[in-house]
């Protein structure tokens, strides 16, 4: 049997592994932003596991980690909103990747 | 009565000019006051001796002091700006952009008396880069496509010479304690330290670069030319003494250290021949002249190898003697081939002729300033190969004249004008005068010989026949003109680019890998190498 | 294990002042209407300003840090809030940038009286409070995990500045810069858990007494160092940083490059010194250094290669960056007694002031210049000193900065740098700092050459600037090059705090 601790602690290295993944290797900027959550999901169970060996060590449950996943949930979920709302005007503006084009020589403006 | 204040002023006035450019009024008078600025440096160099004052105290400790060598120096200095401050208020008169010209002039003029005044190494530095840097504007004032190669050169090899003294300085004071340190002090530690070697290698490339030594002069046979005349008299005749004062002042003379002393002296003496050598293929007389002064400066830093081989006493101030003899020569010369090209073919031999004995002083003709020079110099070689090389190259310097004054007939017969201005050929003769004179002014104090020794048939006779013999040469040169090989401006520096498609090439790769680096999948993963590289290099090495 | 108490000190309560100002100013635009943002800014500014500097005079008073404890809660449940000689220095830096961006983006950034309110103007001054409130609390927090909040609310502000202008380049610029931070972020993120779950805190003084070399604490540093510095742009990492900062409004790149890539540099120095067992480990200083010596070289030919000024100025933040980075293995390197007693450690943290001082006084000169040009191509550049001739003296005097001539701070910062790397014989440390001098030399001369040529005969300004927003820019420059001026000795300034540590 495995313990409770490394279970969560295998869960969270499954969940980084395929948010690096995805946002290493997908092309679509989306994806990033999703693979992006899973990351960070992955991330809050590692305080999990902090909080839970923290529980080992006699306390009923570290409280310290959990607010911190709380506000690092709500940092993720800010930074999410940033990345779509940039998203949504970058598809608006016509463009729907990452990779800049090439430059446009004629171009007078301050670039 | 002290006189210190004035060495406040020969920095403080030419300073004080820049600043008041900044009302238009001024601005557009600026180019006649130019002969002003160096006033308080020449006041200084009269009066002023010995004291040093204390401008910033502890921890920043900017100080300044004059000592012989420095007076020397300065005063020559002062008087070859005054009077090329002169020629310059009437020959720039009117040009486009004269007022940008002036101030260049004047942080230049700033830097260049500076380098002799100051005792602190910090000091140093600050005015030495600024005398090197703000010449570029006199460099690139002609915007020509010759001038901006010429810039571009000099800004390189500009660059190279302050990196490689900064680097000296820091090993210098490296051993310190405190920042700041005078001159004197970080010099006397110097011996037995342990970064004496690198450190005395990297001043003697920064200072060399900037007197010229081969293979660091490339710049000089490119620049020198391209100013404007009064400013390639003040390039050629001052800027290089930067160099002089940077070895006279950081090479530890008074202890002897032959390997090192002997490692100079032959660089000095290599390039007294390489710059005679090609000078002889050159063309234009302004560019004779710069390789004249590559020669010249491998004799003052052969000098100050031979001094510093054996500790000889007194050769920073024989050194100094023989650079000051130079910078007005120097500044006569490049001075006289505005005149001649001013002048027309009816009165050109009243220039020509004092032209001649400014030339031939340089190789130490009997009886004129020159064989001063080489007389005072001459013990400090000893008897040797190295005194004989050193007569050699005499005879040189007197071909490289001869060579000079036949390009500087060339020029006057292409002459269109009749009468050069009354003031231009003022400060030409006063230069003129002055060097001719200034060395048997100066010769009994800082020698040990009476003058009737440098008149006597045996000095004459030493000083006559390299000259004699650097004549024939040249009746042999002229003979064989036409199969002369024309070596380019600037010589090995055509053959450094070369490398200019491959620096291209190199530049083009850069650009590709930053594309690939800046790709996202690279990025990233190079980033999560990095994080792995580091954890492990935090646990498994200590 | 019961980490260190921190005692509140007298006047603490100003730190919190530092950190709430910006967002009262922030909620005052949302309140009083977005068409009063530019007022309600120069109304912030300056008051900000002040109170960095009463803080600095406080430390510098008391020779102590100043410390708050937030709610009287110790750590690590509670918040403590410390400012040390270091941290104050670089408050007071920040609200000089910003001031003086203020004044710059008066111009710019201001609501056309004909228009009800305008987007832009709002985001700009919203977002330069934000960025503010978010670098003071990264110079002030105790907490590692603070420091991610800090370093997330800073990210969010500095990314919008980048599209201000909306087109699609700056949009990609952008998002580019949010992704890759977000990745930094969670790789520190991923290194405090580590760190909590092995000592059960993320207080830096808790963390300090605590710290052991063991398994756990390296991989959580290498994550968290890996992660800042792709925050702070370090090459390899310096994917986002060209086009975003080049793309930004001139004002925004110059907070952006000035200010905004420091503070995850700050964070590695407190992670570095403060958290790290000590002796710190030579051979990932040595990495650090290497890459900061990659990222002078790489970086600055690649500066000199750029067509567009600033492109050419944002490749140089990040081969100046680099400079940053060397300073470890010299400080580790040298026998002084403390680190801050040591002169690369001084030299790194002037190279940091001195450059942003600098960069922040090219970006705007730059951008006065564009403005007066009507385009940033350095070909075509000539005549710039006829139409704006205040900028472009900003511009060579800022330059002689970055190039390490004196007199200029950058040059005492790198002189220090040079002479820490002699005394411990670090010889590629020193050749990179000279080379990076000459390259840096070239590619400002590159730009001032043009700038100083006379223009071409159908040369038109296309729009004139005023003298005051010239002369901030002049007077950033000449900060820079007042620094110069300093002794070439550790500062007990900078020390101030750090003293009393283990």
């Amino acid at each position: 049997m495995i313990g409770s601790t490394t279970l969560y602690g295998l869960c969270a290295t499954g969940l980084v592994a395929i948010g690096l993944y995805g946002l290493v290797l997908h092309p679509s900027p989306l994806r990033k932003v999703i693979a992006f959550n899973l990351l960070g999901s992955g991330t809050f169970i590692l305080f999990g596991v902090a909080a839970q060996r923290g529980a080992a060590a006699g306390l009923l449950a570290d409280p310290v980690p959990q607010a911190m996943v709380i506000t690092g949930i709500v940092v993720a979920f800010a930074a999410t909103a940033v990345a779509v709302a940039l998203l949504l005007r970058l598809v608006e503006s016509g463009g729907s990747t990452l990779e800049p084009s090439a430059p446009d020589p004629q171009d007078d403006r301050p670039s | 009565m002290d006189w210190s204040f004035l060495l406040v002023a020969t920095l403080a006035l030419p300073l004080a000019m820049v600043v008041a450019c900044v009302h238009h009024l001024f601005f557009a008078r600026v180019l006649s006051w130019l002969p002003l600025a160096p006033v308080p440096g020449l006041l200084a160099a009269l009066f002023e001796r010995g004291d040093s004052i204390v401008i910033a105290p502890a921890p920043l400790r900017l100080t300044l002091a004059l000592d012989d060598v420095g007076a020397m120096l300065l005063g020559g200095a002062s008087l070859l700006w005054g009077a090329a401050g002169l020629y310059a208020s009437v020959s720039m008169r009117g040009k486009p952009g004269s007022g940008r010209f002036a101030i260049w002039w004047l942080l230049t003029l700033t830097g260049s008396l500076g380098v002799f005044i100051v005792a602190d190494m910090t000091s140093f530095y600050l005015v030495f880069s600024l005398a090197s840097l703000a010449a570029y504007g006199l460099v690139a004032f002609e915007n020509t496509a010759r001038s901006r190669r010429a810039s571009r050169v000099y800004m390189a090899l500009a660059l190279l010479g302050e990196a490689l003294i900064l680097f000296g300085f820091v090993m210098l004071v490296s051993a310190m304690p405190g920042g700041n340190p005078l001159i004197r002090d970080a010099v006397a530690m110097l011996p037995g330290s342990p970064l004496e070697s690198p450190a005395v290698l990297l001043l003697i490339l920064g200072f060399g670069l900037k007197t010229g030594l081969v293979p660091l002069h490339v710049w000089m046979p490119l620049a020198h030319p391209v100013a404007p005349i009064p400013a390639s008299a003040v390039l050629s005749g001052i800027i290089v003494k930067a160099g002089v004062i940077g070895l006279i002042r950081f090479l530890p003379l008074e202890v002897p250290s032959p390997d090192w002393g002997m490692a100079l002296m032959v660089l000095g003496l290599l390039t007294a021949f390489y710059g005679v050598i090609v000078g002889v293929t050159q063309q234009h007389p302004k560019t004779v002249l710069a390789y004249s002064t590559v020669s010249q400066m491998g004799v003052v830093a052969a000098v100050l190898g031979a001094g510093l081989s054996t500790g000889a006493p007194g050769t920073a101030t024989l050194a100094a003697f023989y650079a000051l003899h130079h910078l007005l020569v120097k500044g006569a010369l490049f001075l006289g081939v505005g005149i001649v090209g001013a002048t027309g073919t009816r009165y050109v031999s009243r220039v020509i002729i004092p032209m001649a004995l400014l030339a031939f002083s340089l190789a130490g003709l009997p009886l004129t300033s020159g064989a001063l020079a080489k007389f005072a110099t001459k013990p400090l070689f000893g008897d040797g190969l190295a005194a004989f090389m050193a007569t050699l190259s005499a005879a040189g310097s007197a071909l490289l004249m001869a060579h000079f004054l036949g390009r500087l007939r060339t020029l006057a017969d292409e002459s269109t004008g009749d009468v050069a201005n009354a003031s231009l050929v003022f400060a030409w003769a006063l230069v003129a005068a002055a060097s001719l004179i200034l060395p048997w002014v100066l010769f009994p104090e800082i020698t040990t010989y009476a003058l009737s020794e440098t008149v006597s048939m045996k000095a004459l006779w030493v000083a006559s026949w390299p000259v004699a013999i650097g004549l024939l040469l040249a009746l042999f040169l002229k003979r064989i003109d036409a199969s002369v090989p024309r070596i380019p401006e600037g010589d090995v520096i055509v053959l450094l680019e070369r490398l200019q498609p491959l620096a291209a090439r190199c530049g083009t790769a850069i650009e590709r890998t930053d594309l690939v680096l800046r790709r996202w999948p690279v990025a990233s993963i190079v980033l999560l190498m990095l994080a792995i590289a580091f954890g492990t290099a935090l646990q498994f090495s200590r | 294990m019961t980490p260190a108490a921190y005692t509140a000190t007298e006047g603490g309560a100003l730190l919190v002042v530092a950190i709430v100002l910006p967002v009262i100013g922030m909620l005052a635009i949302f309140a009083l209407g977005l068409r009063r943002a530019e007022r309600i800014a120069y109304l912030v500014l300056p008051v900000g300003l002040l109170v960095a500097l009463a803080i600095a005079a406080d430390v510098a008073r008391s020779g102590a840090a100043v410390t708050y404890v937030l709610g009287g809660w110790q750590p690590p449940l509670g918040i403590a809030l410390r400012a040390d000689g270091l941290s104050v220095t670089l408050m007071v830096l920040t609200a000089v940038v910003l001031c003086a961006v203020g004044l710059v983006a008066r111009g710019s950034f201001s609501t056309p009286p004909d228009k009800a309110e305008a987007r832009s103007p709002m985001v700009f001054w919203t977002l330069i409070l934000g960025l503010w409130c978010a670098l003071n609390t990264v110079f002030l927090s105790q907490d590692l995990f603070n420091l991610f909040v800090a370093l997330e609310l800073l990210t969010f502000s500095a990314v919008p500045l980048v599209c201000l202008d909306g087109r699609r380049e700056t949009l990609q610029a952008a998002l580019r810069y949010l992704l890759f931070a977000l990745i930094g972020s969670v790789l520190y993120l991923m290194g405090a858990a580590l760190l909590y779950g092995a000592y059960g805190t993320l207080d830096l003084a808790g963390l300090r007494l605590l710290a052991r070399n063991d398994l756990a604490t390296s991989v959580a540093l290498g994550l968290m160092i890996a992660g800042l510095m792709a925050k702070a742009a370090l090459f390899p990492l310096h994917l986002w940083l060209p086009p975003a900062h080049a793309g930004a409004p001139a004002a925004a790149s110059a907070v952006l490059s000035a200010l905004v890539v420091k503070a995850p540099f700050f964070i590695i120095l407190r992670l570095w010194f403060d958290v790290a067992p000590q002796p710190a480990n030579a051979m990932a200083a040595q990495m650090l250094a290497w890459l900061g010596i990659a990222s002078i070289l790489f970086c600055s030919v690649m500066a000199l290669r750029q067509a567009r000024l600033k492109l050419m100025i944002a490749y140089s933040t990040v081969a100046q960056l680099g400079y940053l980075f060397l300073m470890f293995p010299l400080v580790m390197a040298s026998d002084a007694p403390t680190a801050w007693e040591s002169v690369g450690w001084t030299g790194g943290v002037l190279q940091l002031v001195s450059h942003a001082l600098a960069k922040a006084s090219m970006f705007l000169a730059a951008g006065l210049i564009a403005e007066a040009l009507g385009h940033d191509r350095i070909e075509n550049l000539d005549g710039a000193m006829s139409v704006v001739p205040i900028s472009v003296a900003a511009f060579g005097l800022a330059g002689l900065s970055l190039m390490g001539l004196p007199p200029s701070g950058g040059f005492v910062a790198k002189l220090m740098l040079l002479t820490a790397a002699t005394e411990t014989a670090n010889w590629w440390i020193a050749a990179a700092i000279l080379l990076g001098g000459i390259l840096a030399a070239s590619y400002v001369f590159r730009v001032l050459n043009r700038a100083m040529a006379a223009p071409a005969s159908d040369f038109a300004c296309k729009a004139s600037i005023p003298l005051y927003r010239e002369l901030t820019v002049l007077g950033l420059a000449i900060c820079a090059v007042v620094l110069g001026f300093v002794p070439l000795q550790p500062f007990a300034f900078l020390g101030i705090g750090r003293v009393g540590l283990p």
